[in-house]
């Protein structure tokens, strides 16, 4: 991974067209400003993340692997 | 869609949908006792379920994290954590892929308002659970 230094006020780039300015840092905490195209989606981790297990939680379920998820939820977690 | 008739009380409204399908905005849900506690989540706008279990029946340590924004979308006070069972139901999306394990996200439970009905996915912006946590009895598979 690249680790750059940067204080409030300073800006990296990535490409030509993505511009990351870190706008306020505390102890705990980054504000950054970001300037990108319309077609690049800029989402926090845990949205996509989230968003992804969406839609793999989505899909048919069938009787069966309902019963399958039943057993297990009901199982006690000594039982392992 | 749902082809059996519902309830309208049994309607949980997501103000925002959900990330991945934000036009989702309204689910059935639907308890049969024969899969408690699985629960089921139809949405009544696509062709779309999901299969939920309660928070506490897999963790009932579970300690909410809903940030502000979710608390002002759900019109619950924003100075303290909701209380599950209380103040609103919180529920976790299950995966149940055809291989490998069935997992429950507690990243991003889903919280709904007991009063009112609306609900959000409350994702959590701390890495203190995870979005793909086994179930318990599942480790065989």
């Amino acid at each position: 991974m690249l680790v750059i230094r940067r204080r409030p006020g300073e800006t990296l780039v990535i490409g030509d067209q993505i511009e990351i300015e870190i706008l306020d840092a505390t102890a705990s905490q980054v504000k950054l400003g970001i300037r990108a195209p319309k077609c690049v989606t800029v989402l926090r981790k845990e949205i996509q993340v989230t968003r992804d297990q969406n839609r793999a939680a989505a899909q048919e379920t069938s009787a069966p692997e309902l019963d399958r998820l039943k057993k297990a939820l009901l199982t006690p977690i000594s039982g392992l | 869609m749902p082809e059996q008739p519902y309830d309208e009380a049994a309607v949980l409204t997501f103000p925002a949908g959900i990330p991945g399908f934000e036009s989702a905005t309204r689910f059935v849900l639907r308890e049969p006792p024969e899969y408690a506690p699985v629960v089921s989540l139809q949405s009544i706008d696509l062709d779309l379920s999901f299969l939920a279990v309660p928070v506490g029946a897999l963790d009932a340590a579970y300690s909410l994290a809903v940030n502000e924004e979710d608390l002002r979308r759900l019109g619950l006070p924003t100075e303290r954590q909701p209380l599950p069972g209380a103040d609103v139901l919180c529920l976790a999306l299950l995966c149940a892929p055809k291989t490998g394990p069935a997992t429950a996200n507690l990243l991003a439970p889903l919280v709904v308002n007991l009063k009112s009905r609306v609900a959000v996915q409350a994702v959590r912006s701390d890495a203190r659970y995870s979005h793909q946590q086994p179930l318990p009895g599942d480790a065989a598979c």
